[in-house]
């Protein structure tokens, strides 16, 4: 597998969680062709490594602060991402630039690394998403399914049986 | 007086910030502001108990096994759920597997660049370099040609502007005492544990308990099946498969890590005077077939090691005095079981420059055993185990001490704890393979139990227990506290390691172990406090708190 995303951010702090429940809807309603894989990165940074290094292109979901509007959805790509990595919601953020630092210093960082972000709305303890992250989940999704559509993956809605 | 504000990571709450005030080329007095993770039974409470390892694992950015571990202990604790033998040898390889590659990665990426000047790396001769690399160790790579490849990489990395990792060290400082040579050599194994860990890890995703994200626990033992016959089960090859990366791990903590440590630590013995601490307290982890730990639970007062106390949790009380919390019975000390987590935010609106250090100034309660505050990490385990005269660690110890021609006094230090970590780390790397032998021996019996599922259902629960989870993570020891009612979660607290090292002052003034050690440290230029920072960083804070980033004021 050429391509990866990776979900990154803390499910227990409410719109920061929003990168893991987005990989976790595109693992479970969508068939991709040729086959990607999908990583609920959590809070992790250097541990990612052994899994980033697989990738010849990757798309991190998560909070960005684009000092805009909650909700506020955009693409990042390459050199663009470092200075976003400024403002950390949490912990994770730094975990996530160190990642991205190490694996260039090592030689594994993916050709192509993409970040979708969202400005989130709440940051604090709890598990649901604000309803202004949740009115935008397909809208994130759409915007992932765009870029891999760039990058010839066939991306088809599953039905969801079961 | 300067007063230095060392605050790593501004607008992020998971944060450590240190104030510390200066005089005379000393640091007369130092305040630690953290957050622990708090608040965790507002996310749990109502809650199925067996799920909450689910949730814990994410409550750090790092350290996502050791969560899910405590937890799993302390409900089964609650329950009395009693853990087959092959769950006790699977989470031990886990557990010692963590330890290793957490230790060697905080060694190289977080700590090793407050003793190694990077730019003087690159003043380094290759030659030379490679002649002091076959002097302490065989580590086979060790050519001329390997260390000037090294060296060009950095070079190109650090003048491509983009300094990334290495932005934020205090490059040429005096405090720096390595020739280019030493430098040199710890760049590359800087490099070389990067590659090194990646591997390692690879057996805890054999086990499932890092995919990224740990699956195989569950309250009563192990998800992942053991057998032998079975393809999709753990078998002989993945014995085959686990010694091959622990023998990979055990080769580069024996001829890498340690040979470094003590390489390093022979220019900065002057450290075994800084940063000491005088009380110490470890629950003890890795139990074996009887129960009984292979590192022991003790505790450690005024540096007597002739006298280690057994532990007793309930001896734990956490104040508020100086913490943003109030709680409902006033300026009391609470027993975690009967923690309570309301915020009480009375500091200064950020952006702001200095902490109000005379009221509440941390989000980090003031845990204390017996009213004193409590260092815990691999430099508690192994005094604890020195003082009860443990064999194998006492033939480490004493290894390293002899070598560094210096004595037991030594260990209360900064210099004492960070080669504790590496003595440690040695015999964890060890002990993995031990349970990997031990894990196949139970598999040839014909054991493939891996799960008590006696206590599953909640109608054999009492219909009010608590518990208590403890795990020696590699930061020091871990403790989930739960209280169950009707089969759910009532209340859910988590001591984690930062909270008892980073603690700050309590209901009686006395300073927590991270500001008590750092009183006395040299500061060479207030400016630029790479001291503080070696103190801090050997209690190896989380991974954020570990960033090399300084905030500097003067008073």
């Amino acid at each position: 597998m050429e391509i990866g995303i990776i979900g990154v951010g803390n499910i227990l702090l409410r719109d920061e969680g929003v990168g893991p429940k987005v990989a976790e809807i595109l693992k479970k309603n969508y068939k991709f062709e040729p086959e990607i894989e999908i990583i609920d990165g959590g809070t992790l940074g250097l541990d990612l490594l052994v899994f980033i290094e697989r990738f010849k292109k990757i798309i991190i979901i998560d909070v960005v602060d684009f000092q805009k509007e909650p909700g506020y959805t955009d693409v990042l790509i390459g050199e663009e991402i470092p200075p976003y990595l400024k403002t950390r919601f949490s912990m994770h953020h730094v975990g996530i630039q160190d990642l991205l630092e190490v694996a260039k210093l090592i030689g594994i960082l993916p050709e192509e690394v993409v970040v979708v972000g969202i400005q989130p709305e709440v940051v604090e303890m709890g598990l649901d998403l604000s309803e202004t992250i949740t009115g935008k989940i397909n809208e994130l999704i759409k915007r992932v399914v765009n870029i891999l559509e760039k990058w010839g993956v066939k991306c088809a809605l599953q039905s969801r049986q079961k | 007086m300067a007063r230095l504000v060392i605050d790593p990571v501004t607008r992020i709450e998971g944060h450590l910030r240190v104030e510390a005030t200066v005089n005379g080329g000393k640091v007369k007095d130092a305040w630690s502001s953290c957050t622990m993770w708090r608040g965790m039974e507002i996310v749990l409470k109502g809650k199925d108990p067996r799920d909450a390892w689910a949730y814990t694992q994410r409550a750090c950015g790092v350290c996502t096994t050791v969560h899910a571990i405590a937890s799993v202990r302390a409900v089964e604790d609650a329950i009395g759920a009693k853990i087959p033998d092959n769950a006790r040898i699977l989470r031990n390889i886990i557990m010692a597997n963590q330890n290793v590659q957490d230790h060697v990665i905080h060694f190289y990426h977080l700590h090793a660049l407050d003793w190694v000047d990077v730019t003087s790396a690159l003043k380094a001769d290759p030659k030379k370099t490679s002649e002091l690399a076959k002097k302490i160790s065989s580590w086979p790579k060790n050519s001329e040609t390997y260390f000037k490849a090294i060296q060009d990489k950095v070079k190109a990395f650090v003048e491509s502007g983009q300094l990334g990792i290495f932005s934020n060290g205090y490059w040429g400082h005096s405090a720096y005492k390595l020739p280019p040579e030493a430098n040199l050599l710890a760049v590359a194994h800087y490099l070389e544990a990067l590659d090194w860990q990646r591997e390692v890890i690879k057996i805890q995703a054999l086990l499932g308990a890092k995919n990224p994200h740990p699956q195989t626990f569950v309250v009563g033992g192990q998800s992942t099946p053991v057998d032998p016959e079975s393809q999709n089960a753990l078998n002989a090859d993945s014995i085959a498969f686990m010694l091959k990366y622990a023998d990979m791990a055990l080769e580069f903590v024996e001829k890498v890590y340690i040979p470094d440590l003590l390489a390093v630590a022979s220019f900065y013995k002057d450290w075994a005077g800084y940063g000491g601490f005088s009380n110490f307290l470890a629950c003890g982890d890795w139990p074996d077939a009887s129960g009984k730990m292979y590192l022991p639970g003790g505790v450690i007062k005024n540096k007597n090691l002739a006298k280690i106390e057994p532990l007793d949790h309930k001896k734990f009380k956490e104040y508020i005095t100086h913490s943003w919390y109030k709680y409902s019975q006033g300026d009391v000390g609470l027993h975690p079981w009967e923690g309570e987590t309301t915020p009480n935010y009375t500091g200064p609106k950020p952006p702001y420059e200095y902490l109000n250090v005379d009221g509440k100034y941390s989000w980090g309660k003031a845990i204390r055993y017996e009213d004193l505050p409590m260092e815990v990490g691999p430099l508690a385990r192994m005094l604890v185990a020195y003082g009860l005269g443990h064999k194998d660690v006492k033939e480490v110890v004493d290894m390293v001490l002899k070598k560094l021609g210096v004595g037991p006094e030594a260990l209360f230090s900064t210099l004492g704890r960070t080669a504790a970590r590496g003595i440690e780390t040695l015999l964890m790397a060890k002990k993995t393979k031990d349970y990997i032998f031990e894990l196949a021996a139970n598999m040839g019996k014909g054991d493939t139990k891996i799960a008590d599922t006696d206590k599953w259902d909640p109608k054999t629960w009492p219909k009010e227990c608590k518990g208590v989870g403890f795990h020696e993570a590699p930061r020091g020891c871990l403790a989930h506290f739960v209280v169950i009612k009707d089969g759910k979660i009532a209340n859910y607290q988590m001591v984690v390691p930062s909270t008892w090292n980073l603690s700050p002052r309590d209901h009686k003034g006395q300073r927590g172990p991270v500001e008590e050690a750092l009183v006395g440290t040299p500061v060479a230029d207030s400016k630029l406090p790479l001291e503080l920072l070696r103190t801090i960083h050997s209690y190896d804070p989380c991974m954020a708190c570990g960033m090399h980033m300084i905030e500097v004021r003067e008073e």
